[in-house]
């Protein structure tokens, strides 16, 4: 027998800590994000709490839709869409459709200026009823972030899977020059908002992740390359730490000063850009 | 009961967990018992030092020693407090000898002194280094994922450091001083792996895969001798299938950490005196001074034309002991593949 939490013992729901969702006593993970319910949360010392495993062939619930999870090496997003459902994404994670179901374009102003792995950057839109299936190209793990009413998150290029339709999409160019050249996540960050419906956001991060909560003023010093995502209300400003020897004039390094109040999300593998 | 490794609530007869099959946590008494055993000394050595002459440490009755490093805690930890080896798992050996680097639990705790080393995450795990004031570490490049903002940073001088930029290795050692955290990680999937040095302790390590290290570590570098020139028309190229140089680490004084990142699984056997092994040269992981290694051809034995084309022949690292080595199961090609080849350190051969 599984002992309940025991915030959970007074009450005849239990909320899902990694996404405040509130689930039915005995659920095992989060109708929302997929969570385990049962087991307690990985937190560091120094703060870090580590994105929920989520267990294989868990099941999670939007709009009239489900997605399930599926591997945990390099995990699968499969959706079912119900109909009249729809989620976009972009075309280098698509794994695997059911034929009927119709994909298209979703219409971007400004677009045509970023292109991805020589491709014109599109981001595609499926909609329900069907099947249709993601995933990415390296170990790591799924993060599902369900986004409330009225929020607002960065996310680093190229590291989401899929959004649902009610999430409105746009992208910001990374501004000031130091930014673009040594920030190490390229030069635009995608950016989702909520309205007033809420929505389902599943971003694949490599290696682990770990999310920290940041106070008003606070900060940490990331390297630029692990930034994963962020609540818009979080600050990144790329600083040079230089690390002279006089022999060959030193080398730069750069990391990027993130200044709370917010979420931060960085993941443990990452791509290096910021030496010379 | 909750699992030790996941964290799943499990029940309290239970002798796995339901979640991950990790076994399920067991009394400290219980694993008392078998450490106390002569026999399991025997069987213990992977990380172990040798010759650590000191005297045996008072070993009460609820004592553990660790299988892997030796350290000795209270019992009261389900993990080594000195290498964070999880001490209620028990040892995974081969048939033929190697043992598999112990499981760790996520989360786990190091303690250095003052300071304190978290390992965080399970496919590519973070070292989330809690630095005490007045403590320091050194790192190379491309490992900091996130630090405090008040960890100050600053380039290590290293003396001769200019001979390694022809190995195309990182030339600049960095070290980090407290108070404060830094944490780091690499960009392979693989294994973090805390080898605690005691005074006069040493580890060869091949370049690259080298993390962190506490400032009461020494480090030094020696060239690796194994090499082979390979021709093709004109060019001759001389490679290197285990590095020019090998990195080496001491402990002088005091005892010190080491962290190093192996890509996927690693496996370690000690060598008796005069015992060999054949392995892939870019699998080595580390191995203790002692062990001394050279090329190794082998060849049928019926090919007279062309043995030194690379179609016709396997090439291996030959590591006689006494001594520890370890490997990893992710490994990179051998540079040099299918050229002929024109010389070559000293190397063995055999014939089939």
């Amino acid at each position: 027998m599984i002992p309940p939490a025991p915030e959970a013992e007074s009450f005849d729901r239990i909320q899902c800590q990694w996404c405040q969702g509130m689930n039915e006593k005995a659920a095992l993970a989060c109708r929302a994000c997929g969570a385990p319910l049962d087991i307690r949360n990985l937190v560091s010392e120094s703060g870090w709490r580590e994105a929920p495993r989520i267990r294989d062939m868990t099941e999670i619930h939007f709009g009239s839709s489900t997605c399930q999870v599926e591997g945990e090496i390099v995990p699968v997003a499969e959706i079912n869409l119900g109909a009249g459902d729809s989620i976009f994404f972009e075309h280098h994670v698509m794994l695997w459709k059911d034929e009927r179901v119709p994909l298209g374009v979703m219409q971007l102003s400004g677009g045509l200026q970023r292109a991805f792995a020589g491709m014109p950057f599109i981001i595609s839109l499926a909609t329900g009823a069907g099947r249709i299936a993601f995933s990415r190209d390296a170990t790591g793990e799924l993060v599902v972030l369900p986004l409330h009413p009225g929020m607002e998150l960065d996310v680093r290029e190229h590291a989401f899977l899929l959004a649902s339709h009610h999430i409105s999409y746009s992208f910001v160019r990374v501004k000031g020059l130091v930014n673009i050249l040594f920030g190490g996540q390229g030069m635009y960050m995608d950016r989702f908002v909520t309205g007033s419906v809420a929505g389902l956001l599943i971003l694949h991060g490599y290696g682990n992740v770990f999310e920290r909560r940041l106070a008003a003023g606070e900060s940490i010093m990331v390297e630029p390359g692990a930034f994963l995502y962020k609540d818009s209300s979080v600050t990144m400003e790329v600083q040079f730490q230089r690390l002279g020897t006089g022999l060959f004039g030193g080398t730069n390094m750069a990391l990027a000063r993130m200044t709370g109040p917010g979420r931060i999300g960085i993941q443990s593998m990452y791509v290096h850009h910021h030496t010379e | 009961m909750f699992c030790t490794f996941c964290g799943a609530g499990i029940p309290e007869s239970a002798n796995f967990c339901v979640n991950c099959g990790a076994h399920a946590p067991v009394m400290p008494s219980s694993t008392a018992a078998p450490a106390a055993d002569p026999a399991s000394s025997y069987a213990a050595p992977a990380l172990q030092a040798q010759p650590p002459n000191l005297p045996p440490p008072a070993v009460h009755s609820a004592a553990v020693k660790c299988p892997w490093c030796g350290a000795v805690s209270d019992g009261s930890q389900s993990s080594c407090p000195r290498c964070g080896a999880a001490l209620d798992v028990p040892e995974d050996t081969s048939e033929s000898g190697w043992i598999e680097v112990p499981g760790r639990k996520d989360m786990t705790k190091i303690q250095l002194g003052n300071s304190s080393c978290q390992i965080e995450g399970v496919y590519v795990p973070v070292a989330d280094m809690n630095l005490a004031a007045g403590d320091g570490i050194y790192f190379t490049h491309h490992v900091l994922l996130w630090k405090d903002p008040q960890v100050t940073i600053s380039a290590m001088p290293l003396a001769g450091a200019w001979k390694r930029v022809f190995a195309g290795l990182p030339l600049i050692m960095t070290q980090a001083a407290g108070p404060g955290h830094i944490a780091f990680s690499r960009d392979d999937p693989g294994e973090l792996m805390p080898v605690p040095l005691q005074p006069g302790e040493a580890l060869d390590v091949r370049e690259h895969l080298f993390l962190v290290a506490t400032a009461s570590v020494a480090y030094d570098w020696f060239p690796t001798n194994v090499w082979l020139k390979t021709q093709q028309g004109n060019e001759t190229e001389t490679h290197y299938p285990v590095g020019m140089f090998m990195d080496r680490f001491t402990a002088p004084q005091a005892p010190g950490l080491l962290l190093l990142h192996a890509a996927g699984n690693v496996f370690v056997r000690r060598l008796a005196e005069g015992e060999t092994i054949l392995v892939k040269p870019t699998a080595l992981v580390f191995k203790d001074p002692s062990v001394q290694m050279h090329l190794h051809f082998e060849r049928p034995g019926t090919v007279f034309h062309g043995w030194g084309n690379w179609t016709n022949r396997y090439l291996w690292l030959r590591l006689t002991g006494p001594g520890r080595v370890a490997i990893q199961s992710v490994f990179e090609r051998i540079e040099g593949e299918a050229r002929n080849l024109s010389s070559c350190s000293y190397a063995t051969e055999q014939r089939w």
